[in-house]
C-alpha cells in the first residue's frame, strides 16, 4: 500500500539535505579551514534549515504529530548520544595516545582551530546518524 | 457501517494516516490510550480491534 510522506518525515529528509549539503563541502572540500569557515557553516545550515523548514511547513495541510512521531524521535536522539560519546571516547583515547608519545604539539596556532574540527565533526556526525536513524526508522513503518 | 479512511480515522484519533497505516500492517503497537481511541471511534469493543498472540512478535 502506497504511504505518502508525513510532514516529520518530510522535514527530517530536508535536514538531512541541508546536513550534507552544508557540512559536506566543508569538510570534504575545503583543505584549509578558518574560524570563518566554521561561523558561516553554521549560519548556513541555519539559514537554509529555516528556508526548507518553513516551505515544507507551508506545503504540509496536516502537520499533525503524534505518539509514533515521538517514539522515533527518542530513537534518533538515542542513536545520536550514542555516537557522540563513542566519538568523545575514541577522540580522547586519540588525544592521549598523540600526547603519549609526543606528536601533540598544544603550543601550535592551529591546535586550537583543529581541536574545533575535531569537535564540530563529532557533533555533525551525530546529528547525521541521528537523522539518518529517525528516517530509517520511519521507512520501517518503526 | 459506512467505511472510514485512514485518514478520517487517524484525524478522528488524532494520529498520522502513516501511523494507522503501521498499526494495520502490525508494525506499531499503539498506547493504550490511542488503542482506546481507535476502538472508540470505530464503535466496537477494544478486544475486536486489538488482539495479542503471545506466539507472535508482539
Amino acid at each position: 500500500m502506497p504511504t505518502s510522506l508525513s510532514y516529520r518525515e518530510k522535514s527530517l529528509y530536508a535536514s538531512l539535505a541541508a546536513e550534507l549539503l552544508v557540512y559536506g563541502p566543508y569538510f570534504f572540500l575545503h583543505q584549509q579551514n578558518s574560524v570563518n569557515k566554521v561561523a558561516g557553516m553554521i549560519i548556513a545550515i541555519i539559514v537554509l534549515q529555516m528556508i526548507l523548514q518553513s516551505i515544507i511547513a507551508i506545503v504540509t495541510r496536516n502537520r499533525v504529530t503524534d505518539e509514533r512521531d515521538r517514539l522515533i524521535e527518542l530513537r534518533g536522539y538515542r542513536a545520536g548520544y550514542l555516537t557522540i560519546a563513542s566519538l568523545m571516547v575514541l577522540g580522547l583515547g586519540m588525544l592521549w595516545f598523540h600526547a603519549s608519545v609526543g606528536h601533540l604539539r598544544l603550543d601550535s596556532r592551529m591546535m586550537g582551530l583543529h581541536f574545533l574540527n575535531v569537535f564540530l565533526g563529532m557533533l555533525v556526525i551525530a546529528d547525521i546518524t541521528k537523522t539518518a536513524t529517525q528516517i530509517v526508522a520511519y521507512r520501517r513503518a518503526l | 457501517m459506512r467505511e472510514m479512511t485512514q485518514q478520517e480515522l487517524a484525524d478522528r484519533v488524532g494520529v498520522t494516516r502513516q501511523t494507522v497505516i503501521a498499526i494495520e500492517q502490525d508494525k506499531y503497537s499503539p498506547s493504550l490510550e490511542t488503542a482506546f481511541k481507535v476502538a472508540l471511534v470505530l464503535g466496537v469493543p477494544l478486544e475486536q480491534c486489538f488482539q495479542y498472540d503471545p506466539r507472535g512478535k508482539r
